[in-house]
């Protein structure tokens, strides 16, 4: 329930004195211009801007009494503020700040990533009210003068640009509407929009991208265009994002730097595989040998997150007497996800891993080869990829129809296997074909995933599980917890079993005849 | 959101002085605060230059008949808004009694408000009525002032014991001296001696006797506002420092 109260920012061009800004409000209005003041603060977002996607601002503000968020958003609602630590190792996860409004509004957002500093703030600001009759503020006018704190102990600084905000007072509406029309007109030829948030401005001002870490592929792709090209633009735009998210996995900042990394090396090695004859079979086959080591490496400690992340929900449908007896297992989690850590940096920082990546980005800015060794070079991307999805799909019909409640559990995964190709063939190359299309197909997909991601994660889990058993009985409280850890692994089998259930229903919906239609004939 | 009530039976003794200050500072400590002058005299809707006028008046709010959002109005304080008095809550009994479950209806009427702000600061008019009931009843923290007198134990006491016999949903009581006159002898011995007798309710900080208080009606701001740096500026700071503690905003 937002109240209405609402603000409207507006850029002050440059050559424009804001004092001429507040002479000129001062013949319109009843005004009162308030002492200037200024405030410095960190701009907090994760690293892939959820905030910003979500219309929240986040600062950490240095106050009486210490480190303070505050948390903005438009719409009349009130800042949400609290104290809180200095953060630790420049991160906050959501379970490092106070229970609370601000936490709780912020958990849906965030989720499990860091909120991390991504800019310095120090803003000068002139305040004027504007009063009614009754000498009452109706309306406030922040005039901006906001600068960013760049480099090293942020000693350099960057002029933003200035700002004037225009906010309503509740319960007064009249007053904003005129207040704000006069403002736009403004001396010397009006006010304009601001170009960008202030936060995004000074993001930039830092040399850091405002959009933050993408994890969806940004290429404008024509139908025609040759496969060889697209391919690689695509690939150097997957290649862009293992690098931005390598120092945060590195750093061990959140999981998600990992998780997101592995996806972009998933997806490239999807592409390669996919339109394998655009490219020559020899340099291919090496840079797919680079990309599996790439994947092999980061997956023990990617499993163990996996492991860990579900713990509270695994917890959950068990009784809440057991959950002290389990703490060991989660103890060995944790050691094993270090350790599993550890090796993890020691490949991603040693020459191995250097030289192979610096080799596949040769490979991608490289000559690809004649192509007469290449026969899907120049064909048009929609013809090749087009073709791979209806082959794709083709063969996770004829896969799917094939499993009943006899089939091994490797036979889901294979399928599985199969669904991520299709997954990212139509999230790489679905812009070829209308969205009217591709949406349907992408949802249905998603769906029938879901339970397959379901039954492999779980198979992984308590396979994991059982083999700690051994590890488990050495240490103190082992005991009990071998007995709790089978209650555990009866959840991870029965939530296993659950999604083997609703496979088939799923299968139905992805492999449904109008779908097979407009499969066989959008793609033909 | 935590709910304060500045309360005495008795007037004059400092109740709309509390209850707006300490809403100042606890919008200025960056809490979305909420004031509701439930005083038909209206004085802090007249303090913060709100007109002491609700559309529907009183006994459509406590019927739930009005949106109370609709009604708020904000203050010339970042992060203080105001539920403004209204002339008609003179028959505010009158309307809680005919309404079902009167002691519920102001808890009731602020529940909309919950997750737009950190704490609500109710101004409660003196008397002990069917409005004081439910004031009790909505509120966390019953906030007292106490002037220093022979007479203040007997009152303070007679409150601890009709809260503790008949009030359901109890509110701790937190009370402090307020117009305390440190020239005066009897003002001196009460503070000395009450605080021992109830510790745990009675809080250090006490509200001097001081002119910028009474100014406040002339400048139509708290005290924490129009002179931030003065002696019962400073007094209702370190009362507000003591008082928050017992609320966990």
């Amino acid at each position: 329930m937002p109240l209405d109260v609402s603000t409207v920012s507006y850029a002050l061009p440059e050559g424009v004195d804001p004092l001429a800004l507040v002479a000129y409000l001062d013949k319109r209005f009843p005004v009162i211009s308030e002492p200037g003041a200024s405030r410095t603060y960190t701009v907090l977002d994760t690293a892939d801007r959820r905030l910003r996607a979500a219309g929240v601002d986040l600062d950490l503000e240095t106050g009486r009494g210490g480190p303070r968020l505050v948390l903005r958003e438009p719409g009349g609602r009130p800042p949400l503020a609290a104290d809180v630590r200095r953060p630790r190792r420049n991160r906050y996860l959501l379970r490092d700040l106070p229970a609370g409004p601000l936490r709780e509004r912020l958990a849906p957002i965030v989720e499990i990533r860091a909120l991390l500093p991504l800019a310095c703030v120090k803003v000068g600001a002139q305040l004027v009210r504007v009063l009614n009759a009754d000498d009452k503020t109706v309306v406030r006018v922040s005039l901006a003068s906001p600068i960013a704190l760049v480099g090293p102990d942020h000693a350099a600084t960057v002029p933003l640009t200035p700002r004037v905000d225009v906010s309503g007072v509740l319960g007064y509406p009249k007053g904003l509407g005129r207040v704000t029309a006069a403002v736009r007109r403004g001396p010397k030829g009006g006010l304009v929009d601001v170009p960008a948030s202030l936060a995004d401005e000074a993001i930039a001002a830092g040399g850091g991208d405002p959009e933050g870490i993408r994890t969806k592929v940004r290429v404008d792709l024509r139908p025609d265009q040759r496969t060889d090209r697209a391919a690689v633009a695509v690939l150097c735009d997957l290649a862009g994002m293992v690098d931005a998210n390598l120092p945060g996995t590195l750093a061990d900042v959140d999981t998600e730097f990992l998780h997101d990394l592995r996806v972009a090396v998933r997806r490239s090695r999807s592409v390669l595989r996919e339109l394998k004859r655009a490219f020559a079979p020899e340099p291919l086959a090496t840079q797919r040998d680079a990309l599996r080591w790439v994947q092999a490496i980061t997956g023990p400690t990617r499993d163990l997150d996996v492991q860990l992340l579900d713990w509270d929900h695994l917890l959950s449908a068990i009784p809440v007497e057991r959950h002290a007896a389990l703490a060991p297992v989660r103890a060995l989690l944790l050691r094993h996800r270090a350790a599993a850590f550890r090796a993890l940096r020691r490949e991603l920082r040693g020459p191995t891993f250097r030289h192979a990546w610096d080799d596949y980005r040769a490979f991608l800015a490289g000559d690809l080869g004649p192509t007469g060794e290449r026969p899907d070079a120049r064909k048009p991307i929609v013809d090749a990829a087009g073709g791979r999805i209806r082959k794709v799909y083709g063969r996770m019909l004829d896969m799917g129809a094939a499993i009943d409640a006899t089939s091994p559990a490797t036979d889901l995964h294979e399928l599985r296997k199969r669904g991520k190709e299709l997954r990212y063939l139509l999230e790489l190359f679905g812009g070829l074909w209308p969205r009217s299309v591709v949406k349907p197909m992408v949802r249905s997909l998603k769906g029938l995933q879901d339970v397959l991601g379901v039954h492999q994660d779980r198979e992984v889990q308590a396979s994991y599980l059982r083999g700690l058993a051994g590890e488990l009985a050495k240490t103190t409280g082992g005991p009990a917890a071998l007995l709790a850890l089978g209650v555990l692994v009866d959840r991870l089998d029965a939530e296993q079993h659950e999604a083997r259930e609703a496979f088939a229903e799923r299968f139905a919906a992805f492999a449904a005849a109008d779908q097979q239609a407009l499969v066989g004939e959008v793609f033909s | 959101m935590k709910v304060v009530a500045t309360y005495n039976i008795k007037g004059g003794v400092g109740k709309t002085s509390a209850a707006v200050n300490l809403a100042a500072l606890a919008a200025q400590d960056g809490l979305r605060t909420l004031l509701w002058d439930l005083d038909p005299q209206g004085a802090a809707s007249y303090l913060f230059r709100v007109r002491p006028k609700i559309k529907g008046g009183g006994r459509k709010l406590v019927r739930g008949r009005s949106d109370v959002t609709d009604l708020l109005r904000g203050t010339d304080i970042e992060g203080l808004d105001l539920l403004p008095a209204d002339f008609s809550y003179r028959h505010m009994d009158l309307a809680l009694d005919a309404a079902g479950k009167p002691t519920r209806r102001l808890r009731k009427v602020i529940a909309p408000l919950a997750e737009l702000y950190d704490l609500a600061m109710l101004d409660c008019p003196p008397s002990i009525s069917l409005v004081s009931e439910s004031v009790f009843d909505a509120a966390d923290v019953l906030l007292v002032p106490l002037i220093p007198s022979t007479l203040t134990v007997r009152t303070f006491t007679q409150l601890g014991d009709f809260v503790a016999g008949e009030v359901d949903r109890r509110p701790r009581i937190v009370a402090f001296f307020s117009m305390v006159d440190g020239r005066k002898r009897l003002h001196r011995e009460v503070l000395a001696t009450l605080p021992d007798t109830s510790p745990d309710d009675v809080v250090k900080a006490s509200i001097p006797a001081a002119t910028e208080v009474e100014l406040m009606g002339v400048e139509r701001a708290p005290v924490v506002v129009s002179a931030p740096h003065s002696r019962a500026a400073r007094a209702y700071r370190a009362l507000w420092d003591e008082v928050r503690p017992h609320l966990g905003v």
